[in-house]
């Protein structure tokens, strides 16, 4: 085993501001060019669109991208680190997601959108019902949905930039100096190193995405797909390296118990010399009572300040498990400053406040078996409807999100259709599986990361490549995270802009505007669609993580039925369509505000028979709109003929 | 879905053949979607999820990957892949998807406005 490098977060610094500062220079040259390829081609179509022209690697790493949020590199190592190997089974479903989610509608959706020109997802909805009122439905949950989601991946961004600049000194410097600018002004929010950030990320995308349209966003999401991939697939090697192979790693997780949470009492031991504080994630020891046990191995969970009176109550992590404890005190660089800390500055007293883990307390296994440890779930990370749920979730409802199906829209010949969905499958399992691995033997590599497991992924990244002697290279590693809250974020706050510009605009108020007008106002829309999202983050609700799942899900529950239908099932109607997709919306909402009488809070829905509120919309909006289709007269023959009929050349 | 029983069609009716082609590709494709759900969920059940009250020190691995993750997930996963793979070169037909008509929604809106107008 290796040992661990001493200043983790410290060298993380330089090559983390270089490699975001060499990708804001290329999405700009990227968005420079697609600009270029908006003279002389039909505007709209092309600045939403790209003229339907994607190739392969264009159409498969755009799709592939947007549909990896930034949460496939922060949220998603987070839980694995936590949960442990279950989350191989949470994730399996992505073996499928690729020919789910590209072949399922694919190539019907391109077809009818070439059929009635249509640019944008509404603008199908509306032209194959032949409904003005289902197209503007569609146009407002999209802007319902979407403009939280929006938000929520802002503020997701922020935060992972600031992940990665912490500690380096210009960066701070330049924070302290926006924060003694923005004092006292309640609209910047209090942080002004996320404020720094969220002015940095916000400002990149909005510029480029603005300028650049959609061929911009396809670009810089496949660049943004190339640098997901290879960081994942160097980072394996060096994990693999560094744990001492996978084997060694297993067996270790299988003799871990889930840490507990204690509260301590922290006395300094000179009066005169009290401690403002120390920062979350302090290491400290207490010895055990004879000499030749392991002393006890805590880590703050939170800062700890201490009171007038000297004293600071706080919330630590006790590390459990014999070997664990046995590697951080011969191999920890930590082990000596904590022994030191405690033995000269601060005396820990424990209480008998503990929290233990709901399932896997005391029980070595639970990181490598199902359904995993779990803190707050007496039932597991992921029992048996659980695990059904997000097998259903990722696969089927990814098809049912609007902004694949954009994307849908877009590619230039099914030969492209095939290709992609073979490249995509490849890509994610060259991506998720990998990831599994490599969280996995971070949790041997570097325990009580539970504090910060946010962190997991820039801490792994600086980890492994010091390790190897490879230290610059974490620069590129680092970058796949905001690689991909980038690469969500362009694409939503396009399909926000076109909805708004395209389907309102357009189509309902002034179908006869000029090219021009159209081309300002796309520009500016989108201009002060994504400064508004910016400034909504910078004082965010709380909530976000579950703002996008509810979003998520919400859209999948309302789109889903009503496209399949409108796709393959000639008699649906447009009163069909609408029940379908109001009562995949209403019946997903009433999950939520059930969680609000059940569980005293909307986002912990009810689960009906333990399954994910999506089940019950899915199924919901596909029954309605079966039920209602049936009841109501058929669509008219004419546009039966033309989306269903043979085609003429 | 193919229900066109309340349908009026003309007696030369035929359906286009991107539609029959899709439609019979998303079949496939919600097989082998629901093969894989059959053998990841039950496989890593059955296997995978421990008996609470039991204590497991050591594990049996693949690769060093637990046994149950190997089985019930990986070699799953290399076989949808192959699926894929077959689905896309050997299955999935390359029609013809038509020429885009840029504005064809804007000149119907245009012609359902006058057609709307002559009516009134």
């Amino acid at each position: 085993m290796s040992e661990f490098p001493s200043a983790i977060f410290a060298a993380n610094s330089n090559p983390a501001l270089i490699t975001f500062l060499l990708y804001t220079l290329a999405v700009f040259g990227i968005a420079g060019l697609s600009n270029q390829l908006l003279k002389g081609r039909s505007f709209l179509s092309e600045y939403f669109l790209g003229s339907r022209s994607l190739g392969v690697w264009a159409f498969a790493l755009t799709f592939a991208a947007t549909s990896s949020s930034g949460g496939s590199f922060t949220g998603f190592p987070s839980l694995i680190y936590t949960h442990g190997w279950i989350l191989a089974l949470w994730i399996s479903s992505y073996m499928v997601v690729p020919i789910c989610t590209m072949g399922l509608l694919g190539k019907r959706l391109n077809q009818i959108a070439r059929i009635s020109g249509s640019i944008t997802v509404p603008d199908v909805i509306r032209d194959r019902f032949r409904s003005v009122s289902l197209g503007l439905l569609a146009v407002l949950l999209i802007v319902f949905f979407m403009s939280f989601n929006l938000v929520a991946q802002f503020k997701a961004g922020a935060m992972i930039l600031k992940t990665l600049l912490q500690d380096v000194a210009v960066f701070e410097n330049s924070a302290r100096t926006l924060g003694s600018l923005t004092s006292g002004v309640s609209l910047f929010g209090d942080d002004p190193q996320y404020l720094l950030c969220l002015i940095s990320f916000g400002i990149a995308v909005i510029i480029y995405t603005t300028y650049g349209g959609f061929h911009a966003v396809v670009w810089t999401d496949v660049m943004q797909g190339v640098v997901m991939v290879i960081g994942v697939l160097i980072m394996l090697p060096l994990t693999l390296d560094a744990v001492g192979g996978m084997e060694n790693a297993t067996q270790e997780m299988a003799q871990m118990q889930p840490p507990a949470y204690r509260k301590l009492v922290l006395t300094p031991r000179d009066a005169d010399s009290i401690p403002a504080s120390l920062p979350l994630g302090t290491w400290l020891t207490v010895p055990a009572d004879s000499s030749d046990e392991l002393p006890r191995i805590f880590r703050l969970a939170e800062p700890a300040r201490f009171e007038q009176t000297g004293r600071a109550f706080v919330k630590a992590l006790e590390i459990k498990t014999t070997n664990e404890r046995e590697r951080f005190v011969s191999q920890n660089p930590h082990a000596t400053e904590a022994a030191t800390l405690t033995a000269n500055r601060i005396a820990v007293s424990l209480t008998d406040e503990e929290e233990t883990a709901a399932y896997g307390n005391d029980q070595s296994g639970s990181y490598v078996t199902g359904p995993g440890p779990s803190k707050s779930n007496p039932n597991g990370f992921l029992p048996l409807s659980l695990a059904i749920s997000f097998f259903f979730m990722w696969s089927i409802s990814g098809s049912g999100q609007p902004s694949n199906m954009v994307r849908l829209m877009a590619f230039n010949s099914s030969t492209t259709l095939r290709r992609s969905i073979f490249t995509v499958a490849i890509y994610y399992t060259a991506i998720y599986f990998p990831l599994v691995i490599i969280f996995c033997c971070a949790r041997v590599l570097m325990p009580g990361m539970e504090v910060e497991s946010d962190r997991i992924m820039p801490a792994m990244a600086v980890f492994i490549t010091e390790n190897a002697g490879v230290g610059w290279l974490a620069g590129l590693l680092v970058a796949a995270p905001f690689a991909a809250v980038m690469s969500t974020v362009d694409s939503f706050l396009l399909m926000i802009s076109s909805a708004l510009v395209r389907d309102i605009y357009q189509r309902n108020m002034n179908p006869d505007v000029q090219e021009r007008t159209i081309k300002r106002l796309s520009y500016w829309c989108t201009l002060i669609v994504g400064t508004a999202a910016m400034f909504g983050a910078m004082n965010p609700p709380e909530f976000l993580q579950n703002i996008i799942v509810y979003t998520g899900s919400g859209l999948a529950a309302a789109f889903l039925a009503p496209v399949a239908y409108a796709l393959y099932w000639p008699r649906v109607n447009a009163v069909g369509a609408m029940a379908a997709m109001v009562g995949g919306f209403l019946a997903h909402l009433s999950m939520y505000v059930a969680g609000m009488f059940v569980n005293d809070s909307f986002f912990n829905p009810y689960r009906l028979f333990d399954f994910d509120p999506i089940l019950v919309g899915l199924f919901s909006s596909f029954l309605a709109g079966w039920v209602v289709t049936k009841a109501t007269p058929p669509p008219p023959t004419d546009l039966v003929q033309r989306y269903f009929g043979k085609q003429t050349a | 879905m193919s229900d066109t029983s309340a349908l009026e069609l003309p007696n030369d009716f035929e359906f286009d053949d991107t539609f029959l082609h899709s439609r019979k590709e998303a079949l496939i494709i919600l097989g082998i979607w629901f093969v894989c759900l059959l053998w990841t969920i039950p496989y890593c059940y059955l296997n995978g999820f421990a008996d609470p009250a039991a204590e497991t020190t050591s594990i049996a691995t693949v690769w060093g990957i637990p046994s149950w993750v190997f089985w019930g997930v990986g070699l799953p996963w290399l076989l949808a892949d192959i699926a894929t793979t077959w689905f896309c070169f050997a299955y999935m037909k390359d029609d013809n998807l038509g020429e885009a008509h840029e504005g064809a929604d804007l000149e119907e809106q245009h012609e359902m406005a006058e057609h709307a107008e002559d009516q009134a």
